[in-house]
């Protein structure tokens, strides 16, 4: 465990025997450098990550493109980049989105060839059904997660502009394409009357006033005779579908034109939540408006602004609805219905359009598809929404995030446990801090404690109080290069108290004007001593740290 | 780093790093409390000191670090969730009075009091122990029944500081006693705190103005960017011009 | 018009209805949660009140007391699944609200598939006869009714003034910080706010029962009317809703004689709507501001 170590200076008088001092065995400085840097976690199959897969080819071309006539859109986000290894320029997709979406809507069109045939009434019924509540709750999807109001209203909306329009219909005899703009027109005077005390209630109170609002609606057409009570609903609105088509056909077309007024939807809430309006909307979230008022962006205006054309957009879907039932029925405004609309959003998550159809088509076959279930069904939507409400903080659809933020925290909850005194820092730091380089100074500087600390032995002390000043063997002179480079604050110092006769250790402030603080009241008799004691104290400080 | 003889450890802080967010405030801080000592810990706003007191009670932003009150363990590596454990570390033993009083207003003066008597004895002796804190605190006599929200700083202060002081709490935490109140009453509130006995249990005042401390708390020490810095105890006075200035 | 009649029932219905009101005001206050899950412990409790009165006996005490502590079991059991996981987390407030919503869903429908949808009544408790107090009639129901709503609620409220436990959960209405500094744990007292609130539902339910029935879906529309009037009342603020649920039991008396019963809720959302518009945070409502951000 030791070796001796022969004084180089001792050659200079080669008639005296040479000093000779016990230290440590070599310790190379690359050992923790080596330790720290090697490689630990599990590897795998060397190869490029198969979901980042890249292909040959430019992918930056400024000057050809594929776009979407009239307008400058690219059809895929690629992106392109320069392979150092392989020399070669390569693309990936930045964002697949688009290819998903092609895809369920390849799956939806061709749906209708995959039905076995003795279920093609009810899954063909509950299909279109889905169509037009995932366009409906597309624009619920604006109110509540874009413009932040909580509105139940929507459906009592789409019952008013259904009534409405077959209402017209019978009393005027109007052609069936004029029934989504009587629907939108009724839209348009319902969201008004809902949105004015939007701009002094908010929150839950809201959510009550509108929930008000849907019970007004429901016993007012249960009462009314004009609208149909005794019939259980108000029928008698033309139909878009020729009449001479068979059962199957009409359910099938009607399936078709419901997936068209889900397309308008999703267009819709692209064009609102994707541009101005929704920038601005996002720059006021709950509870921080005044950030948003005090940048001059009048949030007001476009909640309202939002709310109103939402609205319109569901009672033109509510016209399409009294096109395609025939009529209207109250039990559009029952708390069930709400009940399950809000399943719908909730399941999918609330902000996001892909949400808004997961969650759609996941509750409308769970309850028209498996109505063979009864009251199961809705235990099973129920725990469903129950399950996604209480793990999932966004929803379906915030599952890749969330699953991202927690791998994150578990790691630097780990690093932080290892983590010695001054070692590295947690991530939350360090991608706050201004000056990266304190992230890798702090690793350099563990890992030098690390090897310094292991040369501290006895030997080295030893020899150290033999002789504090002068040649040193090589590893209390890495020590003693170690401790002179630490800063000037609390550096320990030697005070000549009395010339050749008391030293005492103080230590240093580090600021100018500022006196030196007294460590201890020990009083050394000579220099010598007083710097081993120095040193020992440096010793102690450096294991402690 | 090892306890003085004799003295049993009340609190023994061990690389302790807590902050809010991206903001680390409290940098590898060692501390040792003895039973039955006042510690004075001065610093300027912003350094820390509210934040190390609520790092240790489990308050703050995110924290890592060793914390052993009375040798049980209360500090754990946290990266969010500030307040899940503190009930817990309360009931161990620590009475933390926090900076601007944290009170209820609609609370009367002496149910404050009785919301300090969480342990089953403090509750059943409650009635003896407003006893004792009214003699500590005389003005809250005649407000006893008055909502806590109505009251004056200095009597908010005094409501506070007592509802510290009703369960048996082996370390106290006293945050800036004297914030915003007038001089007088500033040092009469600290003059009540230093006539608690402590027994068994230990004190740490933090406060921005030394001269409040000077002479009447066994130590002072010095916090300065989330580190500490110099120590002053009665063996060794402070200079004018102190390591913390 | 049977005046007396009018009175009778508008005083029965609004000490009924202030019961949940109080319930539901208490459980937004302490823990932030709305709990949309109430009907489905007032209906719970209709069932354990039943089952009481098939299996042991009809007596009034039994059948009170099995309706109360199912009312208990099941505010606990809802705390446990809609509160504790989520309390701490991200967006809490909706997610609690869908959670009970679910849950009621659930339940709802555990309900109907395990006990049918025929309704089942409850024996009457207190009996029959009548009192006649200054020219209204009284029947035994509506007293006993009105009379153990208003005692049980004056003992919960003492309570809570007087025990520990009552103090750990309005110190937590009104400072859940502090609350925590003082040793008080928002999960152990969330099970104490629960269990309280489920039995005054429990409670409420049994009473109810004595006009109405026992169904599946029987506590959805008492719960929407005593979240009515805790809204409009102030959410947290127990005057506010004993003065809401006054006006609305006073409106239901009234509309259910002059209009008919299916008018009821027309006017009482008008008159929510109304008092909203007027005092936009309810009634009595400044606690709001200590429990929002």
């Amino acid at each position: 465990m030791s070796r001796t170590w022969i004084d180089p200076l001792s050659g200079f008088e080669p008639e005296k025997t040479p000093r000779e001092v016990a230290t440590n065995d070599y310790l190379s400085p690359q050992t923790t450098w080596r330790e720290t840097t090697r490689f630990k976690p599990k590897m795998y199959k060397v190869g490029r990550l198969n979901f980042f897969y890249k292909w040959p080819g430019h992918g930056g071309h400024l000057w050809w493109r594929t776009r979407y006539w009239p307008t400058r859109r690219r059809v895929l986000n690629i992106g392109g980049s320069y392979n150092r290894k392989t020399l070669r320029r390569e693309k990936t997709i930045l964002d697949k989105r688009p290819i998903w979406w092609t895809m369920a809507f390849a799956g939806f069109l061709l749906m209708p060839f995959a039905v076995p045939d003795d279920l093609w009434n009810t899954v063909m019924t509950a299909a279109a059904v889905f169509g037009i509540y995932a366009a409906v709750n597309l624009c619920w999807m604006l109110i509540i997660g874009t413009a932040g109001i909580y509105s139940l209203a929507s459906y009592a909306v789409v019952g008013a502009a259904a009534y409405g329009a077959t209402y017209i219909a019978i009393l005027t005899g109007i052609p069936w394409w004029m029934l989504p703009l009587a629907g939108a027109a009724i839209g348009l005077i319902f969201g008004v009357v809902i949105a004015l005390p939007a701009m002094r209630l908010d929150g839950f109170y809201y959510a009550l006033l509108t929930l008000g609002v849907v019970e007004l609606c429901r016993v007012y057409v249960i009462q009314s005779r004009v609208f149909g009570s005794a019939t259980g609903g108000l029928y008698g609105a033309p139909s878009y579908l020729p009449d001479d088509l068979s059962q199957q056909d009409q359910l099938l077309y009607g399936y078709y034109a419901s997936l068209v007024v889900m397309v308008a939807a999703l267009f819709l809430y692209r064009f609102v939540n994707g541009r101005r309006l929704g920038r601005v909307l996002r720059m006021a979230p709950e509870k921080k408006e005044a950030f948003a008022a005090a940048c001059g962006v009048d949030y007001r205006r476009a909640r309202v602004s939002v709310f109103l054309l939402s609205s319109t957009a569901i009672g033109a879907i509510g016209g399409f609805y009294a096109s395609h039932f025939g009529g209207a029925s109250p039990n559009l405004f029952s708390f069930d219905t709400l009940l399950l609309a809000l399943a719908m959003l909730v399941i999918g998550g609330i902000g996001r359009s892909e949400g808004a159809v997961a969650g759609t088509a996941i509750v409308v076959f769970i309850d028209r598809v498996l109505i063979d279930w009864g009251p199961l069904r809705f235990v099973l939507i129920g725990l469903i929404m129950l399950l996604v409400v209480l793990f999932l903080r966004d929803g379906l659809f915030g599952i890749k995030p969330q699953f991202r933020a927690w791998r994150d925290k578990k790691k630097s909850e780990r690093r932080a446990t290892r983590a010695e005194k001054g070692g590295e820092m947690l991530p939350e730091e360090a991608t706050e801090t201004e000056n990266k380089d304190e992230i890798y100074y702090r690793r350099f500087d563990k890992m030098q404690r690390d090897f310094i600390k292991r040369l501290v032995t006895n030997e080295v002390i030893e020899e150290h109080r033999s002789r504090p000043l002068g040649q040193h063997s090589e590893a209390l002179d890495r020590l003693l290069i170690y401790f002179r480079r630490q800063g000037q604050i609390d550096k320990y110092a030697i005070l000549v108290t009395e010339e050749f006769k008391a030293y005492r250790i103080v230590a240093l402030s580090g600021h100018r004007g500022t006196a030196p603080r007294v460590v201890e009241d020990k009083v050394y008799p000579n220099p010598n001593e007083a710097y081993h004691a120095l040193f020992l104290r440096r010793v102690q400080d450096l294991l402690e740290a | 780093m090892t306890a003085q003889s004799g003295r049993r450890e009340v609190l023994h802080v061990d690389g302790l790093s807590a902050g809010w967010g991206p903001m680390r405030v409290i940098h590898d801080l060692d501390l040792n409390v003895y039973a039955g000592e006042r510690v004075g810990l001065v610093g300027l706003n912003g350094h820390g000191k509210s934040t190390l007191f609520l790092a240790i009670a489990g308050l703050s932003g995110w924290q890592r670090g060793s914390i052993l009150l009375d040798g049980h363990e209360v500090g754990r590596t946290r990266s969010q969730g500030p307040g899940r454990y503190t009930h817990l570390v309360v009931r161990r033993g620590l009475a933390l009075m926090p900076q601007g009083d944290e009170i209820f207003h609609g609370l009367t003066v002496e149910e404050h009091l009785d919301s300090g008597a969480f342990t089953p004895r403090a509750w059943k002796e409650r009635g003896e122990r407003k006893t004792r804190i009214l003699k500590i605190f005389p003005p809250l006599e005649a407000l006893m029944k008055t909502p806590v929200g109505r009251l004056s700083g200095g009597e908010r202060r005094m409501v506070s500081l007592g509802r510290g002081l009703m369960a048996d709490a082996s370390l106290f935490l006293v945050d800036e006693p004297s914030l915003g109140l007038a001089p007088k009453i500033g040092k009469s509130v600290i003059a009540a705190l230093m006539a608690v006995e402590l027994g068994g249990s230990a004190m740490v005042i933090a406060e921005q103005n030394v001269g409040l401390l000077e002479g009447r708390v066994d130590r002072i020490i010095g916090m300065h960017a989330g580190k500490l810095k110099g120590e002053a105890s009665v063996a060794s006075p402070l200079s004018s011009k102190g390591p913390a200035a | 018009m049977n005046w007396s009649f009018v009175i009778a029932n508008a005083i029965t219905l609004a000490c009924i209805y202030g019961t949940l009101a109080i319930g539901i005001s208490l459980t937004w206050s302490s823990l932030g949660l709305i709990n949309m899950a109430y009907g489905f412990i007032f209906a719970l409790s209709g069932y354990g009140a039943w089952l009481a009165s098939q299996y042991i006996g009809p007596n009034t005490p039994v059948v009170m007391a099995a309706g109360i502590l199912t009312g208990v079991v099941g505010g606990v059991f809802v705390n446990a699944l809609a509160f504790i996981p989520i309390h701490d987390k991200p967006n809490y407030q909706l997610r609690g609200l869908i959670a009970t919503l679910a849950i009621s869903l659930v339940g709802n429908q555990a309900l109907l598939w395990s006990f049918g949808p025929r309704a089942k009544s409850l024996p009457q408790l207190f009996g029959t006869g009548s009192v006649n107090i200054l020219g209204v009639v009284m029947t035994a129901d509506k007293i006993g009714a009105s009379l153990s709503a208003v005692v049980l609620l004056t003992l919960v409220l003492l309570w809570m003034r007087s025990s520990r436990r009552g103090l750990e959960i309005r110190a937590m209405m009104m400072n859940p910080h502090a609350a925590s500094i003082v040793g008080i744990g928002v999960r152990q007292t969330s099970f104490s706010v629960m269990a309280l609130t489920g039995g005054l539902a429990g409670l409420a339910s049994v009473l109810l029962a004595q006009t109405y029935y026992v169904a599946p879906f029987s506590g959805i529309t008492p719960m929407v009317k005593g979240l009515s009037i805790a809204l409009m009342g102030g959410l947290g603020s127990v005057p506010g809703a004993v003065i809401g649920a006054v006006v609305l039991g006073t409106n239901e008396a009234f509309t259910s004689t002059l209009l008919g019963g299916q008018y009821v809720l027309i006017t009482q959302f008008l008159l929510i709507i109304l008092i909203l518009l007027i005092r936009p945070r309810g009634i009595a409502g400044i606690l709001d501001k200590a429990r929002e951000a």
